[in-house]
C-alpha cells in the first residue's frame, strides 16, 4: 500500500461508489479520493483509477442498510465540502459493519461528519425551496437562476415538479452550469456550458409582478422593529443577488 | 387607483399581524396550481428579521369599526383602498407562480356588515380556488360577528382561519375595542374547533394579543393563551409588542415596543406547549411578570436548583427537556445516542448540543464541567446573566454602526 495512491473517479455518485466498494473489497485505506474535475497537478502523488463494470448489487446492499443511511451518503456527494469521498468512504464502511444503527453513531468521526454534512445539505434545500426566485419569460417558461452551495438542484426538482405542475420552467444552477428543464410531468437534468443570460426575454408582464414584489416586500416590514442581524441569519447574503426583492439592498452595501 | 398604490396601502395596514405561517397542512396540487409544505417554507425575510411565507394583505383597510390601537380605525384619516376578488387573485396567481409566496393572507376591515364582508372574503377565495385551481395555502381571518353558516363556508376553503383575541381581558376589550367582544371572537374560535378536519381549517386555527396596549400582567396573559390553548385547541397564540400607531387617551406611549417581554412571553408559550410546563412553574402572584434578564426556563431551574445538575447519561427524556439549553431536538438525540455509549461533554458538543446554558446544570457521566464546589445558585446565576450581557453587548455594536 502506497500512502501517496489518488484514486480518481469520473464524478458521478454510481462511479464513486464503484471505487469505494473497490477500495473496501480490496481493504485499501485510500486518503484521498478525487473527481477528475478537482484533480490537481500533483507530482508526488500516484493516480490510480479502480473501476470494474457497473454493479448494482453494492448499491442494493447500501440501500438495504436503512433508507436514510442511503439517503445520507448521497447527501454526503451532493455536498460541497472538501474531502467528502472519504467521508463517505468512511460512513460507508461502518455502515456495513455496523448495519442501520449506524446512524446513532456519533461516537465515530466518519459517522458524525456524516450526519453533519446531509443536515448542511438538508438545510441548504429547504431554505431554497423558499428562495429560488422565478422569472417569466417570452415563451411562457418560468426561468431561476441559483448558485448555491451544495448540489441541491435535485431537491428542488422534485419539489417544484409537484408545485408547478402544469407550468413549465428551468432552474440553472451557475455555479455548477446544470440546467434542470421541467415541462409536460417529466424534468430533466443537463449539463450545459455558457448558457448566456440574454438569451432570454422577459414576457410583457414580468416588470410590472417584479414591481410589485419589491413594493410589498419593503412595505410589509416594521421599522420600529428592524433588525438586520435577524435577517442576515435567516437569510444570508450569498442569496440575495438571486432575489428579486433584495436588488436595492445589494446596491446599498456595496 | 394603480395596483401598486392599493397594495402599498393594504400591505401596510396587514403588517401588524404577527401570523405569517404557511406550516401544518398536506393539501396536494390536484391538477392545478400549487400544493401546501406541511412543515411550511419561508420565502424571504423583511428587514425586522421576520419570515415571508404569505402574501400578507387586507381585502380593505375600510373599517366601521373603531378599535383604539388600530390604524384603520373609523376615526382615522387615512387613505382607503380596496382590491377586488380578481386582483387579488392575479396578485396571488402570479406572486406563486414566481416562488415569492407560498400562499395568501387575507384578512380585511369591516365593510357595510360582518356577513358582507365574509361574503366577499369568500367570493375572492372561491374564485382563487375554483376559478384559478389554487391549491396553495390559504390564512384568512373570520370577521367577528358574521353568521354561522359564512364561517363554515369560508372554513372549507382554507388551511387556516383564525380570530385574533387582541387583548387579554374582557375589560380592556370594551375599552379598546367597543365594537368587538370576546364572545364574538371565542364563537368563531368554537365553530372552527367543532369543525376541524381535513378538509376544512386542515393547518388549525391561531390567535394573537396584543402586549403592553394595557395593563395586564404576563400572567394574565399566559392564563388566557392557555385558557384558549385548551378550550379551542389552538395552534399558535401570537404576541405582538404594542406599537403606537394612534394617540389616544386611553393608550400608553411608548418609545420602543416591548420587543423584550413579547419574547419572553413566546418563550413561556414555547415551554408551556413543548416542554410539559406549567404556568403555576414560571408565574404566580408574588412574581406576576417574567424576569427581562433571564430567560424563564433558566429562571426556572434556578429556583429549583435541588432538581440539578442532572446526569445526561440517566435522566428521562421530560427531565432532559428542563435543562436550560435543551430542547426536544437535542433531548432526543441524547436519548437516541446514549443506548448505545455512555455520552461525555465532547459527545455532546458533536451532538450539537449548546452547552452555553446546559453545562451549568449537568453532569456527564457523573462529571460537572468545572469543580463540583463550583455548582451553586450564585455562581450559576451571575455566569448565565453574565453570558447574556456579552451577547447584548455584540448587539449593540451592530445596531450602532
Amino acid at each position: 500500500m502506497n500512502n501517496f495512491d489518488v484514486y480518481l473517479y469520473d464524478g458521478s455518485f454510481n462511479n464513486l461508489l464503484n471505487t469505494i466498494e473497490i477500495l473496501i473489497k480490496e481493504k485499501i485505506r485510500p486518503i484521498k479520493i478525487v473527481s477528475e474535475e478537482c484533480l490537481e497537478n500533483d507530482l508526488f502523488s500516484n493516480i490510480k483509477k479502480k473501476t470494474l463494470s457497473r454493479n448494482s448489487i453494492f448499491l442494493k446492499k447500501l440501500q438495504n442498510i436503512s433508507k436514510e443511511f442511503f439517503k445520507i451518503v448521497y447527501d454526503v456527494y451532493l455536498s460541497d465540502k472538501q474531502n467528502k469521498e472519504l467521508i463517505m468512504y468512511y460512513f460507508i464502511l461502518n455502515g456495513l459493519k455496523y448495519g442501520s444503527k449506524i446512524i446513532y453513531l456519533r461516537k465515530l468521526k466518519c459517522v458524525n461528519e456524516a450526519l453533519n454534512v446531509s443536515n448542511y445539505v438538508r438545510r441548504e434545500a429547504h431554505k431554497l425551496k423558499g428562495f429560488v426566485r422565478f422569472r417569466k419569460l417570452e415563451t411562457n417558461f418560468y426561468l431561476a437562476y441559483i448558485s448555491p452551495t451544495n448540489n441541491v438542484l435535485g431537491y428542488l426538482a422534485n419539489h417544484f415538479k409537484n408545485r408547478l405542475a402544469n407550468e413549465s420552467w428551468m432552474i440553472y444552477d451557475l455555479k455548477r452550469d446544470l440546467l434542470c428543464i421541467y415541462t409536460k410531468n417529466k424534468y430533466i437534468i443537463i449539463t450545459v456550458k455558457d448558457l448566456e443570460k440574454n438569451d432570454f426575454k422577459f414576457s410583457s408582464d414580468e416588470l410590472e409582478f417584479a414591481n410589485l414584489w419589491q413594493t410589498f416586500y419593503k412595505t410589509i416590514a416594521i421599522k420600529e422593529r428592524k433588525n438586520e442581524r435577524c435577517r442576515m441569519n435567516m437569510m444570508p447574503k450569498k442569496y440575495w443577488p438571486y432575489m428579486i426583492e433584495m436588488s436595492d439592498e445589494i446596491e446599498k452595501s456595496y | 387607483m394603480s395596483i401598486e398604490e392599493k397594495l402599498k396601502i393594504l400591505a401596510d395596514s396587514a403588517k401588524y399581524d404577527a401570523s405569517c405561517s404557511s406550516s401544518g397542512s398536506k393539501r396536494e396540487n390536484n391538477n392545478g396550481l400549487g400544493n401546501a409544505s406541511f412543515s411550511g417554507i419561508c420565502h424571504s425575510f423583511s428587514s425586522d428579521g421576520r419570515c415571508i411565507s404569505l402574501l400578507k394583505i387586507l381585502m380593505t383597510n375600510c373599517c366601521i369599526f373603531d378599535c383604539k390601537y388600530c390604524i384603520n380605525r373609523k376615526s382615522n384619516e387615512v387613505k382607503r383602498a380596496l382590491f377586488t376578488p380578481e386582483e387579488i387573485c392575479q396578485i396571488t396567481i402570479n406572486f406563486y407562480k414566481r416562488n415569492y409566496i407560498e400562499g395568501l393572507f387575507l384578512s380585511s376591515g369591516i365593510i357595510k356588515s360582518p356577513d358582507y364582508t365574509m361574503n366577499k372574503l369568500i367570493e375572492t377565495i372561491t374564485l382563487l380556488r375554483c376559478k384559478y385551481h389554487f391549491n396553495g395555502y390559504i390564512h384568512v381571518k373570520a370577521i367577528p360577528g358574521a353568521s354561522n353558516y359564512l364561517l363554515k363556508k369560508l372554513g372549507s376553503l382554507v388551511d387556516r382561519m383564525s380570530a385574533n383575541i387582541e387583548l387579554p381581558t374582557n375589560n380592556s376589550l370594551k375599552l379598546l375595542a367597543p365594537d368587538k367582544t370576546q364572545d364574538k371572537v371565542t364563537k368563531i374560535m368554537q365553530t372552527i374547533k367543532e369543525n376541524k378536519s381535513k378538509n376544512f381549517v386542515s393547518a388549525g386555527q391561531s390567535s394573537q394579543m396584543i402586549i403592553g396596549a394595557t395593563n395586564e400582567s404576563d400572567l394574565n396573559i399566559m392564563q388566557m393563551s392557555t385558557n384558549l390553548y385548551n378550550r379551542y385547541q389552538l395552534k399558535r397564540v401570537f404576541y405582538s409588542a404594542y406599537i403606537p400607531v394612534n394617540k389616544d387617551r386611553f393608550l400608553p406611549s411608548l418609545k420602543m415596543p416591548p420587543l423584550k417581554r413579547e419574547h419572553r412571553l413566546y418563550q413561556a408559550d414555547w415551554l408551556i406547549r413543548y416542554y410539559h410546563y406549567k404556568i403555576e412553574d414560571l408565574l404566580d402572584s408574588n412574581n406576576p411578570n417574567f424576569n427581562i434578564l433571564l430567560d424563564p426556563k433558566a429562571n426556572w431551574a434556578l429556583r429549583n436548583l435541588d432538581k440539578f445538575p442532572m446526569e445526561i447519561n440517566k435522566v428521562s427524556y421530560n427531565d432532559l427537556l428542563k435543562i436550560p439549553g435543551i430542547g426536544p431536538t437535542s433531548a432526543k438525540k441524547i436519548v437516541s445516542n446514549r443506548k448505545f455509549y455512555t455520552l461525555e461533554y465532547n459527545d455532546l458538543k458533536k451532538l450539537g448540543v449548546v452547552l452555553k446554558r446546559a453545562k451549568y446544570f449537568i453532569l456527564c457521566n457523573g462529571k460537572y464541567f468545572i469543580s463540583n464546589e463550583y455548582f451553586n445558585y450564585n455562581f450559576i446565576q451571575n455566569h448565565l446573566l453574565l453570558e447574556d450581557n456579552i451577547d447584548k453587548k455584540v448587539q449593540l455594536c451592530l445596531f450602532n454602526e
